[in-house]
């Protein structure tokens, strides 16, 4: 007996947003990187279009970390403290684009300067020829000072600047709409400031596809519920045709997930959590591979292996595709 | 539309563009049309007329074109008796004049008269010319001429992230140097930058302020253009670049250009001392930019707004502004500057000599810790805020009348009035009582006072650390001043705080103070749901609630109890983008139970389909949806064909067989439930209050603690609902706890209840 599927038929669709420009386009990348263009919920291949996978970036930072898990420095040993060489290798890893998060002190302690953030970020674009997101330090006035010299060193490269927030986001757009680039905009877990962000960013006059928005999530066994259900409702909203949630989302499950103790604690837990690596790593995966599941377009990583195993899984969703006649 | 500004921009316009083709005819002649032409250190050519024509200037030839443009937008002069002029005309003679100006500013160059010579003077950092810089062969004192796009980039960033306020293109002379200096000093206080160009019979502001050893330069905030009028293109320039850069525009779009002026820069034309027809021709061309032009002389205003955003032409004659001296008068023509464009003011932080912050608003002042308190049992305080015009209202002024605390023994007390004044384009009288309540968070938030109650009862205390501190009386009027800027920046533009301790003065303002209250009672209970054509949505809850809206109306407040319709209406002013949006009403579907088009659409958009109706007026048919935040839920109790209401704040067991918190869970989660609804406890008091389904009369069983917290205002219900008992026949969890007490208790206390109509 033939069983018909209901199919649910969305009016709306993502956006497309193309991060990094080609040499030819007035950049230097050798790849570019297009995310969005969804006309269903994600994986419902029968429904819709999921023109372009969920990509995975592999976030790196501009010296040594100083609260990294201990697991994490022992990967990236040989490059960690040097922006440069870690982009290289991440770039080895599979990732399909480069997070740069810069630090708010460089080497010697002292507040990173904006020479010092130009140069991090010139250094990592010519070690890899993938698009770039940079970070700022998550301050303020710091975001503002290093952003704002490195937007105008990078002119044309499309990079995606973040971290705009509702209480500092006015300097980061400004800079970014005269040089080009895009912008991340990050609201706390709710689909009505998320929506209100990319609202005040847009009336600026920087145009809808530049901007990223990143709803914010908390790891597996950390709030992942209430992430997965912020994303998906701005996801529903945005195929039901509502404009200002129509932009791709990003997310850092890996900044979420190495927080949580399952994978920061290696010691005095108990036995049955297994080995610690391997719980770390499954922590980093699942928490991406749900928000993936959820509507991210990109996820934000820190370990290869987790890139590993998410791609793998990203294309085994995106292959179901074929299954569809 | 002035004829006179009309007539004197168009004879300004048509002489500069004659100057302007002159000098290009000669230049051809003698420099060849291969001169290259450019303005230093800009990707932008020559930036006025590559936004507005698109023509990139490179050498001289091309200039012809744009001259011919010029000529173009030129009108003939207006005969006195047959023509009457109108702003296109005006506009179009300052696009030709702002051509013409750039034009020849560019050949000025040319001949190497730009910048500006100026011997011996030295820019505080400016646009570098190293043939003129170099120091080897004797450094050439010069102006800074235009502004290069390194800066460009600096201060366009800072003025499209709101660091900077906005520019103000200061052009000609001001009365004296001390006034000069003045006006200056006032701009850059408040981050606003200045530049500066042309002359009044040879003297320029740029000569005054030199004389009187202001630095002048990029470093200052504060750069000089040229001493002629023509100069003052390079604030345009300016202008233009911002939009092509930060706007991301294209050369060529005009239109876009200027709209991108007017509604996102804020500048303004401050024209000091005599205006000629060049200075009209180019006012024109600024208000083309959206930009206003105010005059400290005498000449004709243009005061529709349309083009500006606010009045186009502004005359405020500097010997007739009110002040003590001429610093003073000053300081008043700035501050009418700042409000015709509009140019919002940031206070950074509350200037008190305690710490101050949201983190001190639940702090307690015991007897022993006080110093003083004003109010409570022993003293009267009040505050009263009201708008006034613009002109009415000296932003930042802090007076305070009568004594102050110093004589008044350890933990005593006084009587204190506080008057607010506030003044703003955006303001409405409707939004006084609003801004009034923020009083009570605002000098909360000093670490050291305390603040309770509202109206002509407040009462403050002082502790003795505060004092110690130096928190004196003034401070109020700081604190009031800081946060209505910073919190309420979008409806008001200007605050003074008047602080009274005069005994004989603070009864008047008592007085006032009081018909004030009363009157706003009036309003607030004349503003009902058929005087209004919109409500107002709010979506704040949705954050964990997401598919419930409270829909507000004068006569339903939220179902929370913390934001009426008023309060929806000023936060809508204050961000516009925000969780409280004006529904329009539309058209009325069913006026009994609250139906009309515009409620319904926005609740299905609002509840994102979940909910495809709601009746503003009934429990029993689409009842609105509840978040969790309510204050009381009412509840059908269907034997008793009445309903219930209960307290967030009462435990104890209700007829329905269920706690409040067992309610909530039926009530809440934003679903429709026939029967059950959140509301706010002022709401029960409303004549709309489920008004389809019998209203107030309905209520058969109330929390106790109602009874209490409102017993005037339900007394006040039960006499409109023509029943002075009806609250004693209305049963309560002291006697009533399950249906069949209710059912006795109703019959014995014959409860009108029983004589209604079946409600379902
Ligand atoms: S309960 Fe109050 S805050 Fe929540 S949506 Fe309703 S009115 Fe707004």
């Amino acid at each position: 007996m033939p069983v018909e599927v209901p199919k649910e038929k969305w009016p709306g669709s993502v956006r497309t947003i193309t991060l990094g420009a080609l040499p030819s386009e007035g950049g230097t990348r050798k790849r570019v990187v297009t995310v969005g263009g969804e006309t269903a919920m994600p994986f419902m291949h029968f429904e819709g279009e999921i023109p372009n996978p969920p990509v995975v970036a592999i976030e790196i930072k501009d010296r040594k970390p100083d609260d990294w898990s201990p697991l994490l420095l022992e990967t990236w040993k040989d490059v960690i403290d040097d922006p440069a060489q870690w982009a290289a290798a991440a770039e080895a890893a599979g990732a399909d684009l480069i997070v740069l998060a810069l630090s708010l002190t460089n080497r010697n302690g002292e507040p990173t300067s904006p020479d010092e953030a130009v140069a991090s970020v010139k250094a990592v674009l010519r070690a890899t020829g993938l698009p770039l997101i940079v970070f700022g330090p998550g301050q303020a006035e710091a975001d503002n000072a290093l952003l704002v010299a490195v937007s105008e060193a990078t002119k044309g490269e499309r990079l995606a600047l973040g971290i705009c927030e509702d209480k500092n986001y006015r300097t980061i757009v400004a800079t970014a709409m005269a040089n080009d680039h895009l912008v991340t905009a990050r609201t706390p877990m709710d689909v009505n400031l998320a929506k209100q962000l990319n609202i005040l960013i847009s009336d600026m006059g920087l145009p809808l596809d530049r901007i990223l928005m990143d709803p914010t999530t908390g790891a597996l066994g950390y709030g992942i519920e209430y992430g997965f259900s912020v994303m998906e409702r701005l996801r529903l909203a945005a195929l039901q045709g509502d404009k200002m949630t129509q932009l791709p989302m990003i997310v850092t499950p890996g900044f979420e997930a190495w927080k949580a103790k399952e994978s920061k604690v290696g010691e005095g837990v108990p036995a049955s959590w297994g080995d610690w690596l391997n719980r770390a790593i499954n922590w980093e995966t699942l928490t991406a591979l749900t928000l993936v599941e959820s509507g991210a377009d990109i996820v934000v990583l820190r370990h290869p292996e987790s890139v590993k195993r998410v791609k793998a899984a990203i294309e085994e969703l995106m292959a179901a595709k074929s299954l569809v006649s | 539309m002035s004829r006179y500004i009309a007539k004197r921009a168009i004879r300004g316009a048509n002489a500069l563009v004659r100057e302007a083709e002159l000098m290009l005819n000669r230049a051809l002649k003698e420099k060849g049309e291969d001169q290259k032409v450019a303005f230093p250190n800009t990707a932008y050519y020559l930036p006025l007329i590559y936004g507005m024509t698109g023509i990139a200037v490179e050498k001289l030839e091309d200039l012809v074109p744009v001259i011919e443009q010029a000529k173009r937008l030129l009108h003939p002069m207006p005969s006195d008796n047959l023509w009457t002029p109108y702003l296109g005309e005006t506009l179009d003679s300052g696009m030709a004049t702002l051509l013409a100006a750039e034009a020849i500013e560019a050949i000025r160059f040319v001949y190497g008269l730009q910048p500006e010579r100026m011997p011996g003077f030295t820019l505080a950092g400016g646009t570098s010319y190293p043939e003129l810089d170099a120091p080897n062969n004797g450094r050439v004192g010069h102006l800074n001429g235009p502004i290069d796009d390194i800066q460009l980039r600096s201060w366009g960033i800072q003025l499209v992230d709101g660091r900077m306020p906005g520019f103000a293109a200061i052009v000609g002379a001001a009365k004296s140097n001390e006034v000069a200096v003045k006006i200056v000093r006032e701009l850059q206080k408040r981050n606003i930058l200045c530049f500066l160009s042309g002359n009044v019979n040879g003297r320029s502001i740029i000569h005054q302020l030199i004389e009187e050893g202001v630095e002048l330069g990029y470093d200052t905030y504060t750069v000089p253009f040229g001493t002629d009028t023509i100069s003052a293109i390079y604030a345009l320039g300016f202008a233009t670049r911002s939009a092509l850069t930060f706007g991301g525009l294209k050369p060529g779009q005009a239109r876009e250009i200027l709209l991108y002026n007017r509604e996102r820069v804020f500048a303004f034309v401050l024209a000091l001392g005599e205006v000629d027809d060049l200075k009209y021709a180019a006012a024109a061309g600024a208000i083309n930019f959206g930009f206003p032009v105010i005059a400290d002389t005498v000449i004709p205003e243009i005061l529709p707004t349309g083009i500006t955003k606010y009045e186009h032409v502004v005359s405020m004659p500097f010997n007739e502004i009110e002040g003590a001296d001429d610093l003073e008068k000053a300081e008043r023509l700035v501050q009418k500057c700042i409000e015709v464009r509009g140019v919002k003011v940031k206070v950074a932080e509350v200037p008190v000599p305690v710490p101050y912050g949201s983190a001190f608003e639940g702090e307690v002042v015991r007897k022993n810790d006080m110093r003083v308190e004003f109010g409570g049992k022993h003293s009267r305080c009040f505050e009263y805020l009201f708008m006034a015009p613009l002109d009415e209202v000296v932003d930042g002024k802090v007076e305070v009348i009568g004594p102050s605390f110093e004589n008044v023994e350890p933990q005593g007390h006084m009587d204190m009035g506080i008057i607010v004044q506030v003044a703003g384009r955006q303001m409405q009288e409707d939004f006084e009582p609003v801004l009034e309540r923020q009083i009570h968070y605002f000098i909360n938030g000093a670490s050291g006072i305390q603040h309770i109650g509202q109206r002509d009862i407040a009462w403050i205390r002082i502790s003795n650390n505060a004092a110690e501190k130096g928190f004196k009386l003034e401070h109020f009027g700081k604190i009031l001043h800081a946060r209505y800027h910073s919190d309420f920046g979008a409806i008001v533009d200007k605050v003074q705080v008047t602080i009274i301790t005069e005994p004989e003065l603070l009864q008047q303002w008592l007085a006032k103070a009081r018909a004030a209250y009363d009157y706003r009672n009036k309003r607030l209970a004349d503003l009902t749901d058929d005087k209004v054509d919109e409500f107002y949505s709010c979506t704040l809850c949705q954050s964990f609630a997401p598919n419930h809206v409270c829909i507000i109306s004068p006569e339903r407040l939220g179902l929370c109890g913390a934001y009426n319709w008023l309060d929806c209406k000023a936060s809508y002013n204050i961000n516009p983008t925000g969780p409280n949006q004006p529904i329009k009403l539309g058209k009325v579907i069913d006026p009994v139970k609250g139906y009309w088009t515009g409620t319904n659409e926005y609740a299905k958009i609002g509840s994102h389909g979940v909910v495809s109706e709601v009746s503003m007026y009934s429990i029993m048919e689409n009842p609105m949806t509840a978040c969790g935040c309510f204050e009381c839920i009412v509840m059908l109790i269907p034997e008793a064909n009445g309903v219930m209401v209960v307290s967030r704040e009462d435990p104890s067991m209700t007829p329905a067989g269920m706690t409040f918190s067992t309610l909530a869970g039926i009530a809440g989660g934003g679903l429709q439930t026939p029967g059950v609804m959140g509301v706010g406890k002022y709401f029960l008091l409303s004549p709309k209050f489920i008004s389809a389904d019998g209203g107030f009369k309905r209520v058969v069983w109330m929390s106790s603690i109602l009874k209490e917290m409102m017993a005037e205002e339900l007394k006040a219900v039960a006499e409109r609902e023509g029943d002075p008992d009806l609250i004693e026949k209305i049963a309560d969890e002291r006697h009533v706890t399950t249906v069949e007490e209710l059912l006795a208790w109703l019959e014995e206390h014959n409860h009108p209840v029983l004589a209604m109509e079946p409600m379902f």
